[in-house]
């Protein structure tokens, strides 16, 4: 690590391109990584940022022209393979981690390696003790012996990076390259991570890291190249940068601050009334929504914030009352949910929202079929498919047309599909179990807009969500789980950063932070 | 619909959104047409081939040749229909066969033992043919039980009650009444043809353009966020299985009348029959989705083949290598070009 001249790069991409049929996934890219540097990788969705990782990864072989240098060794772009990307120290860790919740620590760090043997028996003492040595250079306090399930949400990040390294000489070799490592994570654990990351720079680990939290790219990154459409707009030091500068580089236009965004409201009729709600996490909750009011919800993992959801929707079996417009709701029952005027956006888009191989015209009609059905049961195709080319437009999605398989499209314009799905339909209580998970800060504001636009309208929102901007932007009123009750209910005015960090974490946050 | 007013100035996708003038079907490329039509093609060559071979040419493209190949399609046909249903929810159905050859048992031992007139008898064996389903249906649907273990075991069990039942012997003496639709036709065309026609356009109708048979493809693609959107998804699947016995009742039945007997059998020869028909249907004219244009055109691509091979007197291996072999590329075609769709 050391002999290596600091002038030089420990990463570099020089004219990299890629182009598919029809489009141009990367042109011309260029960029440095210096060693010990945390370089952020920004865009928006579909701006090239995943392709660039498959192609230093090997996965993907790039158009002819670019090269890649890596400590020094360097290579024509179209000619990595996975296996010269692996000798050359680039580890790489996922959004989904792929590790396996029931086998230990240790074997999820060697998985799919042959495992240390002993006169044809596995020696787990010895796969024990490399293991320990990986996490003790990294200095990650885990035990290699308990089971991946019971660690917090950032040590099973930490042990994915930790399989990514192992079986290299310098633990700190190469370049490390990071995808969304916390977007799924609370904010105290994905502090811990990244605290972690700050950490492995200090010892010299180069570190390429992909994004959509801004303050956490202002906060801990030393410099930004920000992809646009495929090309770089931007390559600078991230000092002195703010996070609305950072938005108009990523989407190319001023978005318009969604807090100011925000009209004042006043809450209409009572909507959804839900007493004492049990299942799963939650030990009787009482909630009200009122017509075109935003509810924000939020609680550490574990809060049971989804179940909530899921329960009033009839997702998940429970106990207790919830009546929606003085209907009251049977257990367990999305059909009649759905009839009362309840909608649901799933936090799982892809294995619970989309259907991914059938086209967007089929996706946007699937919450609301009967609206087309005629005489003998017959699908108006006509009418579905205007009725898709209308929400195609209405809604922003971007797809070149109503027949294309939703695989195809990107995260944020998926999640578009989704949400439309139900808009399209009027419903009258919007459940929404973080809506804005992995999608860019373009569509994310899209997102935003539609479901105020809803509420509007007078439909109930309630926005399940671990991300405080999201609920300082969107909520009217802010309730927050905490051990499966509502631990505190405040109307916006009320709540700020500090307020929400306070009461989510509640005493265990400040436990945290003496430490 | 809703169309909100858009302030243009705070919608920046919608620029360069391109949803203004969005071709609702964009013009395909040649790939995507061989990928859709390439069985066809293949099916189209085959019939060229066998009708100018010289071991083949004089008799393959007589009409007497032609009748009796399709004639002996109705039964593959019908019960692949009734496979489709099922399959395109996304579930396994290995009972085609057992359950076909039940219904076969039924409208034999009614007809000619308990002197049951012929057509009652076979709505009670098409009856019971959905009342199997509903039973694979039950257990599969409501007990969240393995598709394909379930209807194994049901095949096998129907298979061993036909044992026990028939003693191992044939049941014959059928009523001529039920043997004539079977040899008799309706302006030039065999009856069960018709029958096969109907039969055909109403499970296509439902399948293309039904509520319901939406609701099953969306099943079949993703059943949790088909629950989700209020899909009631567990009823669903009860009901495919129930249509798809009901119909492979109807093929037994037809089976008896082409053949005026009923013989002891597992099916099993006859669900990989039909099956292999589903699958290559799958793989053509709306490729990656099971479909009733392409499962007609795997059947007739079966049926040709085993035809033309036939008369060109090709000893019995041939045949299944053919099959099997079309069956493996075919599939893996489709996947590789599904792939690359998605990728």
């Amino acid at each position: 690590m050391t002999d290596q001249d600091q002038t030089d790069a420990r990463l570099r991409v020089e004219n990299l391109s890629k182009s598919f049929p029809g489009t141009q996934a990367l042109s011309d890219v260029s960029l440095e990584v210096s060693d010990g540097e945390i370089r952020a990788l920004v865009g928006g969705n579909g701006s090239g940022k995943s392709t660039l990782i498959k192609i230093l990864a090997g996965v993907q072989p790039a158009d002819p022209g670019g090269r890649i240098t890596v400590s020094g060794e360097s290579i024509a772009a179209e000619d990595i393979t996975p296996e010269w990307s692996f000798a050359a120290a680039l580890a790489f860790v996922h959004q989904d981690l792929g590790l396996f919740d029931h086998l230990s620590v240790a074997e999820n760090v060697f998985v799919g390696l042959p495992y240390p043997r002993r006169a044809g028996r596995i020696d787990w003492r010895r796969l024990n003790r490399e293991a320990a040595s990986i996490l003790e250079r990294l200095r990650v306090k885990v035990s290699p012996r308990v089971p991946l399930a019971g660690l917090r949400a950032s040590d099973r990040t930490l042990v994915a990076i930790a399989r990514a390294v192992r079986g290299r000489d310098g633990t700190h070799d190469g370049a490390l390259v990071l995808d969304e490592p916390t977007a799924r994570l609370a904010a105290p654990e994905a502090g811990r991570l990244l605290d972690a990351l700050r950490r492995f720079a200090a010892d010299g680990q180069t570190i390429l890291y992909v994004s959509h939290r801004l303050d956490e790219i202002i906060a801990m990154t030393d410099s930004i190249t920000v992809l646009r459409d495929g090309a770089v707009v931007a390559d600078r030091s991230t000092a002195g940068l703010d996070a609305g500068e950072l938005s108009r580089l990523i989407v190319g236009h001023t978005v318009l601050s969604t807090a100011e965004a925000r009209v004042e409201r006043r809450s209409g009729p009572s909507l959804l009334e839900a007493e004492d709600v049990r299942t799963g996490p939650l030990k009787g909750v009482d909630l009200t929504v009122a017509e075109g009011e935003i509810l924000g919800i939020t609680g550490l993992i574990g809060a049971g914030t989804s179940s909530l959801l899921r329960a009033i929707y009839g997702a998940q079996q429970r106990q207790g009352t919830v009546r929606l417009g003085g209907r009251e709701l049977p257990s367990g029952d999305i059909a009649a949910a759905v009839r009362a005027g309840a909608a649901f956006v799933p936090e799982n888009r892809l294995r619970e929202g989309a259907f991914v191989t059938l086209s967007v015209r089929e996706n946007l009609s699937a919450s609301y079929l009967t609206r087309f059905r005629h005489r003998l049961s017959w699908i108006d195709r006509r009418a579905e498919v205007k009725a898709s080319v209308d929400a195609i437009s209405a809604y922003g999605v971007r797809c070149r047309s109503p027949q294309m398989p939703v695989a195809l499209l990107s995260g944020g314009n998926q999640q578009k599909v989704v949400l439309a799905r139900w808009l399209t339909g009027q419903p009258r209580l919007l459940l929404l179990d973080d809506p804005t998970q992995g999608v860019d800060v373009g569509a994310r504001a899209e997102i935003h807009r539609q479901v105020r636009a809803a509420a509007k309208r007078g439909c109930g929102v309630i926005v399940a969500s671990s991300d405080a901007d999201e609920l300082l932007e969107l909520s009217d009123r802010v309730v927050v789980l905490r051990e499966g009750k509502v631990a505190v209910s405040a109307g916006r005015d009320e709540v700020d950063r500090h307020w929400l960090a306070q009461q989510v974490f509640g005493h265990d946050y400040l436990q945290e932070s003496q430490r | 619909m809703t169309t909100e007013q858009q302030d243009p100035e705070t919608a920046p996708h919608k620029r360069r959104s391109i949803a203004g003038g969005l071709p609702s079907h964009p013009r395909p490329s040649l790939s995507t047409l061989l990928e859709q039509y390439g069985l066809v093609i293949f099916l189209v060559a085959l019939i060229v081939f066998f009708a100018v071979w010289p071991k083949t040419s004089g008799t393959f493209l007589t009409s007497a040749n032609i009748r009796t190949t399709l004639e002996n399609q109705a039964v593959v046909t019908i019960a692949a229909l009734g496979a489709l249903i099922p399959f395109i929810a996304g579930q396994f159905d290995l009972t085609v066969g057992a359950n076909g050859i039940v219904a076969t048992f039924i409208v034999a031992a009614l007809t000619t033992k308990a002197g049951v007139p012929a057509g009652f008898s076979c709505i009670i064996a098409v009856v019971a043919g959905a009342v199997i389903g509903a039973a694979s249906g039950i257990v599969v649907a409501y007990l969240r039980a393995s598709a394909i273990v379930i209807t194994l075991g049901m095949a096998t069990l129907l298979g061993g009650l036909v044992i026990l039942y028939s003693k191992s012997n044939s049941i014959t003496g059928i009523p001529t009444s039920l043997i004539s639709f079977g040899v008799k036709n309706w302006l030039g065309v065999p009856r069960p043809l018709w029958l096969t026609l109907i039969i055909l356009l109403l499970v296509g109708y439902f399948l293309r353009a039904t509520v319901t048979g939406r609701r099953l493809l969306m099943i079949g693609e993703n059943p949790v966020a088909s629950a989700l959107v209020g899909v009631r998804t567990q009823r669903l699947i009860l009901l495919a299985f129930v249509l798809g016995g009901a119909l492979y009742g109807v093929a037994g039945v037809v089976l008896l009348a082409n053949t005026g007997s009923a013989s002891p059998s597992d099916g099993f020869s006859n669900t990989f029959q039909v099956l292999t028909a589903v699958f290559l249907g799958a793989t053509t004219v709306r490729p990656g989705r099971f479909n009733v244009v392409g499962t007609i055109v795997g059947v007739l691509f079966i049926a040709v083949s085993v035809d033309g091979l036939s008369l060109a007197g090709a000893s019995d291996w041939v045949q299944p290598v053919f099959t099997g072999a079309a069956v493996v590329v075919a599939v893996a075609a489709s996947t590789v070009f599904a792939r690359r769709r998605i990728t």
